[in-house]
């Protein structure tokens, strides 16, 4: 199994990977999430994903999955820079994940699994 | 590569018993169209209708917009790899139907997706206000998986698009232009005292909904590599996203790119166009940095003087944007960027998720939050259902006499990054 491990609030991808791969499901905000992952860049561990993948805004969206590394090192500035953009982006949008029906979030779920998804070939490459 | 493009006008369409193109007059037999459409038995049904500019017809939402093509002379068939065989493309001759255009639409997941007004405010922030549109909506067969609906979706309308381009193969151009590339050397040796200049174009490469095609290949799996220009114009690259329809190319856009045209303009004159470079947009980071890498290696490589680079979303692909102009302009390479912007309502907020020094010459496609109000129109084809849901809509959206208040993003092409648009600043 690569060494990285998948922060994420959509059920669906903790579903997909339940037994296969690092899973970390918190069923909080698409903010949060991204505060997750800043706390994580902080501690020494790296972005592998984007945290704004997919055209579907921030917060539009109610799910987000980020890939980080699990192994510690020193504070990567590249990871820094991307997930404190990707934090400030976010405000600039409004929250709407009350306004959906099941329907709608099961797409946004399945969007958020693609968009995921279309990481694994690199990411277990090596 | 050499490649002549006749144009032929198209000023109206009707419908009729069979599909013809007559004085620039589209006849289209539905039925005979529904045949083509339902090859794929993903789909159930498929209705058309024509939108035709300044009528109160609203399009949604929309997943891509093509235009007819054939190719008459020379290797190859149009759409390579998905509708055509492999063949390179970009030489011989090929016939465009201009002024008009096939847009598929369909509810494939249960927000996003573009809207086209042939009138009113909204028509003036699409180009496809202004194209008579021959709409097809498909409706899949009960249970499908999205992948496989999107996929229908996306092959009906190439299938169709090409069946109509097809009926222009006997017919006279009303214009013809030529557009030619040279070999590297051939290029040195007759423009020795011109810019070396290139186009870095970008492809959404996420996901779902999210993705490009060259030549048939999943645009993820490519690493940047060299086009003759003359082959986008056969098909070589098409659309398979439309989320946040603002500032993605649908296949009308890759067909017509117009930053390639504008390179063709002055190509000889002020700049010596040597090619076209293509490159990704993925999720996974070390993508990006593989990908920004070998751009920039091209580019050295190719002793280029300087490049225009377009970007194609917002978000993920700022990342992409910042990382291929800053490695390109350390080996020594001019850069303009093109981009859109997500500044906010008030436009007060910054507009990009990504930033560096070296992006001092940008071109942007406009504030992707800016709200509009899309009055009531007579007609939808489509449906509104997924109106509220769409990017940067809201439940407040449908507002109680029927208009719409929306941000500018939901709107097909209305910041598009390659500068494909009718509205400009001073």
């Amino acid at each position: 199994m690569a060494s990285y491990s998948i922060l994420t609030n959509n059920p669906l991808v903790a579903d997909k990977l339940k037994g296969k791969k690092t899973v970390e499901y918190v069923p909080v905000s698409y903010e949060e999430i991204l505060k997750m992952a800043r706390d994580r860049v902080y501690q020494g561990y790296k972005l592998l994903s984007h945290p704004l993948s997919g055209s579907v805004k921030p917060k539009e969206t109610p799910y987000k999955s980020i890939m980080v590394s699990t192994r510690k090192e020193e504070v990567e500035a590249q990871s820094v820079r991307i997930i404190e953009e990707a934090v400030m982006a976010c405000g600039k949008f409004t929250d709407r994940r009350d306004s959906y029906g099941p329907d709608v979030r099961k797409d946004f779920q399945m969007i958020d699994w693609t968009l995921l998804e279309s990481a694994f070939a690199s990411a277990d490459a090596w | 590569m050499r490649l002549e493009m006749g144009h032929i006008y198209i000023k109206e369409i009707q419908f009729a018993d069979t599909c013809k193109i007559e004085d620039g007059t589209l006849y289209v037999s539905a039925e005979e169209l529904k045949k083509v459409a339902l090859e794929d038995e993903k789909i159930k049904s498929v209705s058309f209708d024509i939108a035709r500019p300044g009528e109160s017809v609203r399009i949604t939402p929309v997943k891509d917009v093509i235009e007819p093509r054939v190719k008459v002379e020379g290797k190859g068939g149009v759409f390579p790899g998905v509708i055509s065989k492999v063949d390179t493309v970009g030489s011989g001759k090929t016939y465009a139907l201009k002024g008009m255009a096939v847009v598929t639409a369909g509810r494939i997941v249960g927000f996003q997706e573009g809207i086209i007004d042939m009138t009113g405010p909204g028509a003036d922030y699409t180009p496809f206000s202004k194209t008579l549109n021959l709409v097809m909506v498909c409706e899949p067969i009960d249970g499908i998986e999205p992948h496989d609906y999107e996929r229908a979706v996306r092959f009906a309308g190439f299938r169709v698009a090409t069946y109509i381009g097809e009926l222009a193969r006997d017919l006279t151009p009303d214009e013809t232009k030529v557009y030619e590339t040279c070999t590297i050397k051939e290029g040195l040796e007759k423009y020795p005292d011109l810019p070396r200049v290139a186009y870095v174009q970008m492809l959404q490469s996420q996901g779902l909904l999210h993705d490009t095609y060259v030549y048939g290949v999943d645009a993820k799996r490519i690493v940047p590599t060299i086009l003759s220009p003359t082959e986008i114009m056969d098909g070589a690259i098409v659309s398979g996203n439309c989320v946040s329809a603002c500032d993605k190319n649908p296949t009308y856009v890759h067909q017509n790119n117009p930053v390639v045209h504008d390179l063709f303009e002055e190509h000889g004159k002020t700049i010596n166009f040597v090619c076209q470079i293509i490159t990704n947009e993925n999720v996974y980071l070390a993508d990006k940095q593989r990908s920004s890498d070998w751009t920039a290696k091209l580019c050295k490589m190719l002793d280029l003087d300087g490049v225009i680079v377009s970007q194609e979303g917002f978000g993920n692909p700022d990342t992409d944007l910042i990382m291929n102009c800053k490695k390109i302009e350390a080996e020594g390479v001019k850069t303009v960027i093109i981009t859109d912007e997500y500044a906010g309502r008030d436009g007060k907020s910054q507009s990009l998720a990504d930033a560096d020094a070296a992006a001092d010459a940008v071109v942007t496609g406009g504030n992707a939050n800016e709200v509009i109000i899309l009055p009531k129109l007579d007609k939808v084809i489509g449906t509104l259902d997924y109106v509220t849901k769409i990017a940067g809509a809201s439940e407040e959206t449908l507002r109680e006499d029927g208009s719409l208040e929306v941000e500018l993003q939901v709107i097909t092409g209305a910041t598009n990054e390659t500068g494909f648009g009718k509205l400009s600043a001073r």
